[in-house]
């Protein structure tokens, strides 16, 4: 399996996660009340876009099925795991950007991405509602309650 | 260039986005109690909701279905951002999670994602849908699960139908749902924080941000608890990411494929037949 990533693909992601990243950095300083130092938060949301940017690279160039996001767990985790010669510098820099105002662009985005799907949902019964309701429902408590029994049958909660 | 050419001709587009965000983190959470309990509406919820009214209510003429087409990669890559800080939350935590015994439940809660199955078929079959059942209820249907699907069964097979469905309204109004249902159940006060955590992944980043987002407004940032749980829900939903499909082909599937056929004579059979 042979991949192949062209310039335009690249300075396409590139661009996205520079605009996420933009609106992000913003939306963090409105977030603090305008208390945060705006320039202070910028090496940090450097740091996040370069994780974001050679994960997804990464995914993309090497010939396994390893999807970007555990790229950029792996990456993420390297940098700033105690020990690494980077954590200290990271941790600090990344902890000037909330972790809720990354993730409010990108739902302004699926907001208007899940739009053209509406005319597709508004066919669907009550009874097709209600049963994908009872799914989310299933797999989330599901997990919580195995969680939940794990960690008091261990001690720590 | 013609990829980067597109996003940058749809600059009203991000402009707009950029004021609704600010908007956004300017009203911030609120709180509204309910009983003993409170569901927190927060930034990233009115954010979503904005988005989706400028496209159904089209108020201005450059959020149309063009944006909305551009808007789908803004999404797919960008919670790479957001999940680039999970990850470096994660790497401060990393140590206590495996230290302290946080690595078994984040594993075997893997397991609860089956859940679905037991939850929802039985429903399913009482409203009278039939192979649907098994197409919306064996797994949380996203890309993947309606990859695996389309393949084996053919997306026009009753099981097809019935993935498409429930990935159509998990994708329409499951952020929103999950960030209202996590709410509820970290108000409720029965199941702890970590572990309402640990059930956040379900192989959406965007779903597990939502999610998530009640639990860390529990917490201040900076916190041992705002780091915990939002790297046990990073975890989590890396996990997903990479064993969900496999989850789905060798137990999920399987499970509630033999789950219909024990099931489907009892409450099933005889019921007039659904569409979904």
């Amino acid at each position: 399996m042979k991949k192949r990533l062209t310039l335009d693909e690249f300075l396409e992601y590139t661009l996205i996660m520079l605009i996420i990243a933009a609106i992000a950095l913003v939306g963090n300083w409105v977030s603090s009340k305008f208390t945060a130092s705006f320039v202070d938060s910028i090496p940090g949301i450097l740091i996040l876009l370069g994780i974001a940017l050679v994960g997804t690279t990464l995914a993309k160039v090497i010939p396994l099925k390893i999807p970007a996001i555990i790229w950029i767990t792996v990456i993420g985790i390297l940098l700033a795991v105690e020990g690494s010669p980077t954590a200290a510098y990271v941790t600090e820099a990344v902890g000037k950007i909330g972790l809720l105002p990354l993730a409010t662009p990108v739902l302004a985005y699926a907001g208007v991405n899940i739009g053209k799907d509406w005319a597709e949902f508004k066919k669907i019964s009550w009874r097709g509602i209600l049963v994908t309701l009872c799914v989310m429902i299933g797999t989330f408590v599901g997990s919580a309650v195995i969680a939940n029994i794990i960690l008091y049958a261990q001690g720590i909660v | 260039m013609e990829k980067t050419k597109t996003i940058l001709k749809a600059w009203p587009l991000h402009l707009t986005l950029l004021a609704v965000v600010l908007l956004c983190e300017q009203i911030n959470t609120i709180k509204i109690p309910v009983g003993n309990a409170s569901i927190m509406f927060l930034p990233l919820l009115y954010a979503m909701v904005i988005g989706l009214a400028l496209y159904l209510i089209k108020p201005v003429k450059w959020i149309n279905d063009e944006s909305s087409k551009t808007a789908n990669s803004f999404v797919t890559l960008g919670i790479s951002v957001f999940i680039a800080k999970i990850a470096v939350n994660s790497g401060a935590a990393i140590m206590t999670i495996v230290r302290s015994g946080y690595v078994l439940p984040l594993v075997l809660q893997e397991f609860g994602n089956l859940g679905t199955i037991l939850v929802a078929l039985p429903i399913a079959l009482l409203f009278g849908f039939k192979r649907e059942a098994v197409g919306m209820t064996h797994s949380i249907a996203r890309e993947p699960n309606v990859a695996y699907i389309a393949q084996r069964y053919g997306l026009d097979s009753p099981e097809g139908r019935g993935v498409i469905t429930v990935y159509t309204v998990g994708t329409v109004i499951g952020t929103i749902f999950m960030n209202l249902l996590v709410s509820l159940l970290a108000g409720l006060n029965l199941l702890h924080p970590y572990a309402l955590a640990m059930a956040c992944g379900v192989g959406s980043g965007s779903m597990m941000a939502a999610s998530s987002a009640p639990l860390l407004a529990m917490f201040a940032e900076g916190t041992t608890e705002y780091t915990m749980v939002s790297s046990l829900a990073g975890l989590s939903n890396t996990f997903s990411t990479a064993d969900g499909i496999l989850m789905t082909i060798f137990i999920g599937l399987p499970l509630c494929n033999w789950l219909y056929k024990v099931l489907y004579p009892v409450i099933g059979a005889g019921r007039k037949e659904k569409n979904a």
